[in-house]
């Protein structure tokens, strides 16, 4: 019982702890987004699913990560398997700054062709928080 | 009975030493996080320090996508694959863009095409123990359709 209660505890601390961090990266580019544009009115995360979809050039977000962020994808280049990008189905996304900005970087510059916006990625971070898996 | 058990170990002895070892790693944490996400872990041995140089120079267009460093983990990554590189001429890039995959050792080891929908860049997928770094012929299993060395 004992054991369970501190699993449970131990359990929730980490999803806690994983939710700070994400709360942190949104305030962050949120901060960002309105020094950009002094009319922002919050991340929508209907805009972050239509950014997901949209095709621009060869590629969308979808191209690698699929239809279905709480699935896994595959890279376009090297089929290799990519795991989900939904914090639903994959605790471990968004939970780390430096990988986020990482991946923001070089992807947006493959889908692209520039760097995204703070709104675009605070936009996507605040749909894949919607996905239920 | 006695002499199955000899031959038997004769062969495996034989098979193991022409077959060579083909096992590497392990590989620093760095290399494996940066590098092994959109692909398998390339064995640096597999490649000369000159290719891993011309690699590393263009992570902004790495075949295709964008592969680029914060300049503190590209400077480590770079000094480890120079560290581990091959010495021997049969590894060097015959290519600017320094592909591991036209290197004379591995067009004469691969054939220098694949059937379509397959790739190079996945070993995983006929190399069955390449995510554990074992690309010994045992775990090799070969697609229909796929012809070695122009067979």
């Amino acid at each position: 019982m004992k054991f369970l209660l501190m699993l449970l505890w131990g359990l929730s601390a980490s999803a806690l702890a994983n939710t700070g961090v994400v709360a942190q990266i949104q305030a962050k580019l949120a901060t960002e987004a309105r020094a950009a544009d002094a009319s922002f009115q919050g991340f929508s995360a209907q805009r972050g699913e239509a950014f997901y979809r949209a095709r621009q050039g060869d590629w969308s977000c979808a191209t690698c990560h699929s239809d279905q962020p709480a699935s896994g994808g595959r890279h376009a280049v090297t089929h290799k398997a990519i795991l989900p990008l939904a914090p639903s189905s994959n605790p471990e996304r968004f939970t780390d700054p430096y990988k986020v900005e990482k991946w923001f970087k070089r992807n947006c510059n493959d889908v692209l062709n520039r760097a995204c916006t703070a709104r675009e990625k605070g936009d996507f971070i605040a749909y894949l928080l919607t996905v239920r898996s | 009975m006695k002499r199955v058990f000899i031959a038997g170990m004769v062969w495996a002895f034989a098979s193991s030493v022409c077959a060579g070892d083909h096992r590497y790693g392990p590989y620093p944490k760095r290399y494996m996080q940066e590098c092994a996400s959109c692909h398998v872990a390339y064995p640096p041995e597999l490649m000369t320090a000159v290719g891993w140089r011309q690699v590393m120079q263009q992570l902004g267009k790495h075949y295709g996508t964008d592969a680029s460093l914060d300049a503190g983990p590209q400077a480590e990554i770079s000094a480890f694959l120079e560290r581990q590189a091959s010495r021997r001429e049969k590894h060097a890039p015959t290519e600017a863009s320094a592909r591991l995959s036209r290197s004379s050792w591995f067009v004469r080891e691969h054939g220098p095409t694949l059937p379509p929908k397959m790739s190079f860049a996945r070993c995983e997928a006929c190399h069955t123990g390449a995510e554990q770094m074992d690309y010994s012929e045992r775990g090799l299993r070969l697609p229909a359709g796929y012809l070695r060395r122009g067979d």
